[in-house]
C-alpha cells in the first residue's frame, strides 16, 4: 500500500510535467463552454443563412433553442474528449515496461499491482475531474441562458458518461497487461468498443451492453427512464472490475 | 558466508540456449568480476538473479533466501544498476533518489541524509537540471546511486563501464571501489582491465557455462609461471623462432612463449644469441587475465 502512495504522487508529478494534465484539462473545460455557446449560436447561424434559403425557395422558421439542444451538444462532444484521453494514456502502462523504467524500482520491493493501480487511479481521477469540470460548465451556463428543468434525468446521464469512460480506462489496464505497445492498446480497446457496438445493432443483448449507457437522449426526452438502464449499468460496472482484476495476475506474469 | 549462490541455472530463448548450467558463488564484502563477451549470457544471468526472468532450472539463493520469478529477493537486499539505466526524464537526480528511498520503505530523515551522501559519492551534488539532459556516464553515475540508496547487502552492475570513456571508467571503478565498504558487488564486464583494477573474485562465463570461478589469486596459482613476450625487429625471423619452440603463439607480430621456466628464458635467449636474431624488445609478465579469457574461450 506504501508503493502505491508513492507511486501515485509520482504518476501526478508526471501528468503535471509532462503537460498532459493541463492539456486535458483545457479540453474538458473548452468543450463545456463549447455546448451552451454553439447551442447559442445555432439561431444567429440560421438567421445568416436564411437570406440564401430564402433565394433558394426555402423558408426558414424561427428555430427556438432550449436547453436540450445544448446537452445533445454535450452527448455528442464528450466521446471526443474521451477518445482524447484514451490516446493519451493508451501508452501509460507500455512506454515503463518497454523502456524499462520500472526496473529500478520493482528491484527495490516494489509490487507490480501497485503499478497496474496507480496507474489506474491516476487516469480515474483525470477522468472524473474532467467529465465533472465539463458537465457543471454546460449546466450553469445551460441553467443561465435556458432552463435546465426542461431536460430530464440530467445527473444520471451524467453519470452514465463518467461510468462508460471508467469502462475504457479499464481496458486500457486490460489490454496493457499483456500488449506490446500503445497503439496495440489503443486498438484493443477500439475493437471492444466497435464489437459491442455491432452485437448491439443486432441482438437483444444491446440492453446489457455498456454502450447503451451512452445513449443520454432518450433520457433527456423521458423516452427512458434510469431503470431502464440498470442492466447495463452493472454489467458496465461489473465488466470494468474484471478487466482490472484480471489484469493483476497477468501483469504479474509478463516479462518486464 | 555467502550473499549470493548460484547454481546450475539454465535458460533457453525459444530453441537458443543461452545458460547451460552457471554457477559461482560470491562471498561477502567482495567485488566479483562477471566475464563474458557480448551476448555469453551476463545480463541474462543478472536478470534470472533479481526474479526478472524465469530461468528453465537451477538455483539462486540471495542472502540465503531462495529467489523466484516475479518477487524481488527480501527487500533491501539487492541494488542493481541495469546495463542501460532507464529513469524518469522529468525529475532531477534528487527527485529520483526520494523516490526510489521512499518506495524501499525509508523514513524521512534518514533519507534525506542518505541522498546527500550519495549525490556527493556519484558526484552529482551539484547537478540541478533534470535527467533528461544526463549524459550516458551521468546517468551510469545516478544508476548507481539509486542502486546503492537503502543499503544493500549486494550490489549487481551490469557493464557499468563498457559505454563510457577513461576517465568516466575510473570514475565509476572508483565508487564501486568505494562501495565495496558496505556492500559485495557483482559487476559484469568484457574489460578485463577493470576486473584485474577492482576485483577480488572472478567468474568466466563462455557458451552458456562457468568456465571458471575463483578468486584473483587462485587464478594467478594456477598461472604461476610468467611469459615471455618477445619484439623482434625483422618480421620474417618469427617462424624460425616458432618452429624452434612450438610451445609459443604469434599474437600481433609479437612471440608469446607463456608459461616459460628460468630455463625457457635462457634457451630462448641462446636461440636468439645463436641464430644472430636482433630483437627490440624481451619482456617477463605475469600471467593475466587476458592470457586465461583466451585459454578459456578455446583461442
Ligand atoms: N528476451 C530475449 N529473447 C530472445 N533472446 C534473448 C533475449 N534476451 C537475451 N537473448 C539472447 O541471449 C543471449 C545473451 O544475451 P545477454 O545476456 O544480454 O548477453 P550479455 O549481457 O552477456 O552481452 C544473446 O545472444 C541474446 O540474443
Ligand atoms: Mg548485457
Amino acid at each position: 500500500m506504501k508503493g502505491f502512495k508513492v507511486l501515485l504522487k509520482k504518476e501526478i508529478c508526471e501528468i503535471i510535467r509532462n503537460k498532459r494534465l493541463m492539456i486535458l484539462m483545457a479540453i474538458f473545460v473548452l468543450v463545456g463552454i463549447m455546448n451552451p455557446t454553439i447551442a447559442k449560436l445555432t439561431p444567429k447561424l440560421y438567421e445568416l443563412m436564411s437570406e440564401d434559403f430564402a433565394e433558394q425557395g426555402i423558408t426558414v422558421s424561427a428555430v427556438k433553442v432550449t436547453a436540450m439542444d445544448s446537452w445533445s451538444q454535450f452527448v455528442k462532444n464528450v466521446p471526443t474528449v474521451l477518445i482524447v484521453l484514451l490516446i493519451m494514456f493508451s501508452g501509460i502502462y507500455t512506454t515503463e515496461y518497454s523502456k524499462g523504467t520500472l526496473i529500478p524500482l520493482l528491484t527495490k520491493g516494489l509490487s507490480r499491482s501497485s503499478v497496474v493501480l496507480s496507474k489506474l487511479a491516476v487516469m480515474l481521477l483525470v477522468w472524473s475531474i474532467g467529465i465533472c469540470l465539463c458537465f457543471e460548465i454546460t449546466y450553469f451556463y445551460s441553467d443561465f441562458y435556458w432552463d435546465n428543468s426542461v431536460v430530464s434525468k440530467l445527473f444520471f446521464a451524467a453519470f452514465c458518461w463518467w461510468l462508460f469512460g471508467v469502462f475504457m480506462i479499464s481496458c486500457i489496464v486490460f489490454f496493457s497487461s499483456f500488449a506490446g505497445s500503445g497503439i496495440q492498446v489503443m486498438l484493443g480497446t477500439g475493437a471492444v468498443y466497435f464489437s459491442m457496438t455491432l452485437i448491439g445493432m443486432y441482438n437483444k443483448a444491446k440492453e446489457y451492453l455498456p454502450v447503451r449507457i451512452t445513449d443520454s437522449v432518450s433520457l433527456y426526452k423521458g423516452e427512458y427512464e434510469p431503470k431502464d438502464y440498470f442492466g447495463a449499468v452493472i454489467v458496465t460496472a461489473m465488466l470494468s472490475f474484471v478487466f482490472v482484476l484480471v489484469s493483476l495476475p497477468i501483469t504479474h506474469k509478463r516479462q518486464i | 558466508m555467502n550473499v549470493l549462490e548460484v547454481k546450475e541455472i539454465k535458460k533457453s530463448f525459444g530453441s537458443k540456449k543461452v545458460l547451460d548450467g552457471v554457477s559461482f558463488s560470491v562471498p561477502d564484502n567482495c567485488i566479483f568480476g562477471f566475464i563474458g563477451r557480448n551476448g555469453a549470457g551476463k545480463t541474462t544471468t543478472m536478470r534470472a538473479i533479481l526474479g526478472l526472468l524465469k530461468t528453465d532450472g537451477g538455483e539462486i539463493n540471495v542472502c540465503g533466501e531462495r529467489a523466484r520469478y516475479g518477487c524481488t529477493p527480501k527487500s533491501g537486499c539487492i541494488g542493481y544498476l541495469p546495463d542501460v539505466p532507464e529513469f524518469y526524464g522529468y525529475m532531477n537526480a534528487h527527485e529520483y533518489l526520494k523516490l526510489c528511498g521512499e518506495i524501499s520503505g525509508m523514513g524521512s530523515s534518514e533519507l534525506k541524509t542518505r541522498i546527500s551522501e550519495l549525490l556527493e559519492l556519484v558526484g552529482l551534488d551539484k547537478e540541478k537540471h533534470r535527467i533528461k539532459g544526463y549524459s550516458r556516464g551521468m546517468k551510469q553515475r545516478l544508476g548507481i546511486a539509486q542502486a546503492m540508496i537503502n543499503r544493500p547487502k549486494l550490489l549487481i552492475c551490469d557493464e557499468p563501464t563498457s559505454a563510457l570513456d577513461p576517465v568516466g571508467r575510473k570514475d565509476i571503478l572508483d565508487i564501486i571501489s568505494a562501495a565495496k565498504e558496505q556492500t559485495s558487488v557483482v559487476f559484469s564486464t568484457h574489460i578485463l582491465s577493470d576486473v584485474e583494477r577492482i576485483c577480488s573474485c572472478v567468474a568466466f562465463l563462455e557458451g552458456g557455462k562457468t568456465a571458471f570461478s575463483g578468486s584473483l589469486e587462485e587464478i594467478r596459482a594456477v598461472r604461476g609461471n610468467t611469459a615471455l613476450e618477445l619484439t623482434i625487429v625483422e618480421p620474417n625471423d618469427i617462424e624460425r623462432i616458432s618452429s624452434a619452440f612450438p610451445d609459443g603463439r604469434v599474437n600481433d607480430g609479437k612471440f608469446i612463449l607463456p608459461q616459460a621456466s628460468e630455463k625457457d628464458c635462457a634457451d630462448l635467449m641462446a636461440f636468439l644469441s645463436a641464430q644472430m636474431i636482433p630483437i627490440a624488445r624481451l619482456e617477463r609478465r605475469e600471467a593475466d587475465l587476458e592470457d586465461l579469457f583466451m585459454e578459456v574461450i578455446g583461442k
